[in-house]
C-alpha cells in the first residue's frame, strides 16, 4: 500500500515539471505560433542558474532556509533571457516552419555550449534546499517533504496560468493576439508586448521548471534536450497550445511511465513513444489540439 | 578451473587472485607477457625528421558524456606537453593535436576519421568513450592501415567481432564485460550473504552487458540468488524516483546498478532521500569512475563503488606506486582537478606509443614505420599510474588488474572516496577469457567469448 501511494507521489513529481516545461511550449506555440526547439533548453538554464546561486550562497554561509527564494530568482533569469531573446525570433514568426525549427534548433545550440562554458561539464547539485523539509512516513518508507512542495507547485503553476489566461484582461489579449494578430493590432492592442509578455511567461514556467527540479536531482549537460523530447511526446498526447492538454499529457505520460517502471521494466523506453504513436494515429491533433 | 564443478567459495575467491585491504598490485596482467621492459635510454639512432607527429583524439567534447570526454582529452594533453617539453617523439618530433566531438554520431564520427586521415594527415588516431563508436571506426581505421589505439569504447563487442583480427587498432581499458565480473566478485567477496538482487541499468549496450556478466559470475559465486527487480532507465535518465520505490518494493539484499555520470549522482541524491541505503547493499560498476570530485559527501559510506574496473587516483597508493602519485600532483597541478580512468588512459596511450617508437628506432634507426611500432606495441609491459598494463598481441587488447572499492568520507578530500584499506583487485587473467577462446560465432553464441569462458569453466561455489 505504501509502495501505491508513494508511486502515485513520484507520478504527480514527474508530471509537475513535464506539465511547467510543456506548459510554456504550447503557450508560445499558441501565441506567436513557432514551436521552440530551445526550451528544454531554457529548463536547462533555469537549473543551472539556481544550482550555481545555491552553491554560492551556501558557500557564503547562508542559512539553508533561505536558499528557497533562490527558485523564483533562478526562474525570473530565464524569463529574463527569454525577454532578450524574444525580439531575436520575431522576424521568423511569418518564415515557414522550417525556418523556425532551424533557427530554434541553432538556438537549442548556442546555449547549450553556452552552459558548458560557463558551468564546465561536470553536474551541479543544489540539494540543501532539499534538507530543508524533512522527510515524511509513509507506511514503513519515507518520502522527501520537498518533493510535495514540487508537487504543490505544479498545481499551483497549473491554476495560476489558467487564471492568468482566462480570468484576466491580459489573458484576454493574449487570446485575441493568438486569434488574429492583425485585427488584434488594428483593435489598438501593442502585438510586442504582448509577444514578449507570453515569451517571457514560457521561458518563466520552463526556468521554474528547471530551478524546482534541480535541488532533488543535478543539473547535467544535455538535460534540456530530454525534457524537450519528453515535452514533444506530452503536447503531441494533449495537444500543441493547449493548456489543459499540457496538463492530461503530463498526467498521462507521468503514471504511464511509473507504471512501466513498476510492471514492464523491459519496454520503459518505448512505452511514451507508444501512447504518442496511438495518440497521433487515432487524433492527430491531440487529445484536446484544434488546429 | 577446468570442469564446472563445485568448489568452496573462500578458495575459489582465492583462486580467482582477489586481494582485499589495498597490498594487491600483483603480477598484473602479465598473461605470459615479458618482464616489464624499461623504457630505452639510448640516443635516437639514424636521422630523425623534425615534423610534427600528428594526432587526431575524438572525444565527447559537448552533451552529458563530456564529463568523461573532457578527462580524457586532458588527460591526452597533459602527456602531449610533457613529452613535447623533452623536445617531442625520439626528441624531434613534437605531437600535434587536432580534436573531434564524438557528440556528433556514429556516421559522422566515421567520416570525420577519413577525413582526419586524408585531410589531416593524422599519424595516430586515438581517444573514443562510446561502445556503440569503436566497432564502427575500428574496421575504418584497419582499412586506412591508420594507427589507432582506442582509450575507451570498451565493448567486448569490438575485438570479439567487429576487428577480430586486429593490425592497426588497439585498447587501453579493461574490456567491458570485466565491469559486471568484478562487481559481482566484490560483492560475493564483501556480503556473501546477498541472495536477493534487484538491478538499475541503463537501457543501451553498456547497461545490458554490466546486467548479463554480474548475473554469469554472481550465480556461481554465490549459488542461489536470484534478480527480484530490475530497471531499465534511458541513458540520460535524472528522475529515478520511480525506479527506486520500485526496488525497494521488491525488498532485496542488495541494489546492483551501472548507471554512472551525472544520472548516478541525481540517482544516489534521490535514493538517499528514499531511504533506499538504509534498507540494502548498494554495489556499482561505474559509479566512482567518472568524475570523482563530483560524488559529494552525502554518498553513503560501505557502497561498492566501480571504476570501470580501471583506475582510481588513489589507488595505488603513493608509499608503494610512486608513478601513480607523481601523475596525480601533475594531474591536479595542471588542471585543478583529479584524473579519472580516462584521464590515466589517454595518458599511458601516449607514453605507451612513445616507448613504442624509441624501442622500433633502436631496432631500425631512423623514424620506424608504424608495421614496426606495432610489432613493439603488441605484447608490451608499461608501468602506467594504474599499474602494471600489458597490450595482449592476440587481440590488441590492455589488461589491467581489475579495482574495485568501498566508499568512505577521508578529511583529506572535499568528496567522498575509496576506503585505502578495502581496495579489491582481481588479476585480470582470473576474469577475462584467454587468449584464442572461441569469439562468438565460433561454435558458441554468446554475447561475449567472456561469458562462453565463464559459462564452460567457472564452477559453482558452495559455503
Amino acid at each position: 500500500m505504501s509502495i501505491l501511494i508513494i508511486q502515485i507521489l513520484n507520478s504527480l513529481f514527474y508530471a509537475s515539471v513535464l506539465f511547467l516545461i510543456a506548459a510554456g511550449l504550447s503557450l508560445i506555440f499558441g501565441v506567436m505560433r513557432i514551436v521552440n526547439m530551445a526550451h528544454g533548453t531554457f529548463y536547462a538554464v533555469g537549473a543551472f542558474v539556481t544550482a550555481w546561486l545555491v552553491g554560492r550562497v551556501i558557500a557564503l554561509g547562508v542559512p539553508a532556509a533561505w536558499t528557497f527564494l533562490l527558485i523564483p530568482v533562478g526562474a525570473g533569469a530565464v524569463a529574463l533571457l527569454g525577454v532578450v531573446i524574444e525580439p531575436l525570433l520575431r522576424p521568423f514568426y511569418r518564415r515557414a516552419e522550417e525556418y523556425q525549427l532551424l533557427v530554434t534548433f541553432g538556438l537549442l545550440l548556442i546555449l547549450e555550449d553556452l552552459i558548458r562554458l560557463l558551468w564546465g561539464g561536470l553536474p551541479l547539485s543544489a540539494d540543501p534546499v532539499m534538507d530543508v523539509l524533512p522527510s515524511i512516513r509513509i507506511g514503513g518508507l519515507i518520502y522527501p517533504g520537498y518533493n510535495l512542495v514540487v508537487i504543490a507547485i505544479g498545481a499551483a503553476a497549473a491554476i495560476g496560468l489558467w487564471a492568468v489566461i482566462y480570468r484576466t484582461k491580459f489573458g484576454v489579449m493574449l487570446r485575441a493576439t493568438s486569434q488574429d494578430r492583425r485585427m488584434a493590432s488594428a483593435l489598438g492592442l501593442n502585438v510586442s508586448l504582448v509577444y514578449v509578455s507570453a515569451f517571457a511567461i514560457g521561458c518563466f514556467m520552463a526556468g521554474l521548471g528547471g530551478a524546482i527540479i534541480v535541488p532533488t536531482q543535478t543539473a547535467v549537460l544535455g538535460m534540456g534536450i530530454d525534457a524537450l523530447i519528453l515535452a514533444f511526446v506530452v503536447v503531441v498526447i494533449g495537444g500543441l497550445g493547449s493548456l489543459q492538454g499540457a496538463l492530461v499529457g503530463a498526467l498521462i505520460v507521468s503514471f504511464v511511465r511509473t507504471a512501466g517502471i513498476q510492471f514492464f521494466p523491459e519496454i520503459e523506453l518505448a512505452v511514451l513513444y507508444l501512447i504518442a504513436a496511438v495518440v497521433l494515429l487515432v487524433k492527430p491533433t491531440g487529445l484536446f489540439g484544434t488546429a | 578451473m577446468d570442469k564446472p564443478t563445485s568448489v568452496d567459495r573462500r578458495k575459489f575467491l582465492s583462486a580467482l587472485g582477489v586481494t582485499v585491504g589495498g597490498t594487491g598490485l600483483a603480477g598484473a596482467g602479465l598473461v605470459a607477457g615479458p618482464p616489464v621492459v624499461k623504457a630505452a635510454a639510448e640516443p635516437p639512432k639514424g636521422k630523425i625528421p623534425d615534423t610534427p607527429y600528428k594526432t587526431g583524439h575524438m572525444t565527447f567534447l559537448t552533451g552529458p558524456a563530456a564529463v568523461l570526454g573532457e578527462p580524457s582529452l586532458k588527460g591526452h594533453i597533459l602527456a602531449a606537453e610533457e613529452i613535447n617539453a623533452q623536445g617531442g617523439l625520439l626528441g624531434k618530433r613534437k605531437i600535434e593535436t587536432i580534436t573531434a566531438d564524438e557528440a556528433a554520431g556514429t556516421d559522422a564520427n566515421v567520416k570525420e576519421l577519413r577525413r582526419m586521415k586524408l585531410e589531416g594527415k593524422i599519424d595516430l588516431f586515438t581517444g573514443v568513450i562510446s561502445s556503440g563508436n569503436t566497432p564502427a571506426l575500428g574496421p575504418v581505421a584497419e582499412e586506412l592501415s591508420l594507427l589507432t589505439i582506442f582509450v575507451d569504447g570498451c565493448t567486448d563487442f569490438l575485438f570479439d567481432k567487429a576487428v577480430p583480427q586486429p593490425k592497426y587498432t588497439f585498447r587501453i581499458t579493461n574490456i567491458q564485460s570485466a565491469d559486471g565480473i568484478t562487481t559481482a566478485i566484490g560483492t560475493a567477496q564483501a556480503w556473501p550473504q546477498v541472495r536477493r538482487i534487484a538491478h538499475i541499468h541503463p537501457d543501451y549496450s553498456y547497461g545490458r552487458n554490466a546486467a548479463e556478466h554480474y548475473t554469469l559470475a554472481l550465480e556461481r559465486l554465490l549459488p542461489g540468488t536470484e534478480v527480484v527487480s530490475e530497471s531499465w532507465p534511458k541513458l540520460g535518465t535524472t528522475d529515478f524516483t520511480s525506479h527506486i520505490t520500485k526496488a525497494m518494493s521488491a525488498n532485496p539484499d542488495i541494489l546492483y546498478t551501472s548507471v554512472w555520470g551525472g544520472d548516478y549522482i541525481a540517482f544516489y541524491k534521490q535514493a538517499l532521500r528514499y531511504g533506499l541505503f538504509d534498507k540494502m547493499k548498494v554495489a556499482t560498476t561505474l559509479a566512482m569512475g567518472v568524475a570523482p570530485h563530483a560524488i559529494g559527501k552525502d554518498h553513503p559510506e560501505g557502497v561498492l563503488a566501480g571504476v570501470h574496473s580501471n583506475y582510481y587516483f588513489t589507488y595505488p597508493s603513493g608509499d608503494r606506486w610512486p608513478i601513480n602519485k607523481e601523475f596525480v600532483q601533475r594531474y591536479y597541478k595542471r588542471w585543478n582537478e583529479y584524473p579519472n580512468f580516462q584521464s590515466d588512459g589517454a595518458y599511458v596511450t601516449l607514453y605507451m606509443l612513445k616507448k613504442a617508437i624509441e624501442r622500433a628506432n633502436q631496432l631500425v634507426g631512423g623514424w620506424p614505420d608504424d608495421e614496426v611500432i606495432i610489432s613493439q606495441l603488441e605484447g608490451m609491459g608499461y608501468d602506467a599510474p594504474a599499474g602494471y598494463l600489458y597490450i595482449r598481441p592476440d587481440n590488441h587488447q590492455g589488461y589491467k588488474d581489475a579495482v574495485i572499492g568501498f566508499s568512505k568520507n577521508l578529511p583529506e578530500y572535499q568528496f567522498s572516496t575509496w576506503d585505502p584499506n578495502r581496495v579489491i583487485t582481481i588479476p585480470i587473467r582470473n576474469i577475462t577469457a584467454p587468449p584464442n577462446w572461441p569469439k562468438p560465432g565460433q561454435g558458441h553464441n554468446e554475447s561475449t567469448a567472456a561469458a562462453n569462458w565463464i559459462k564452460t569453466t567457472w564452477p559453482k561455489a558452495v559455503g
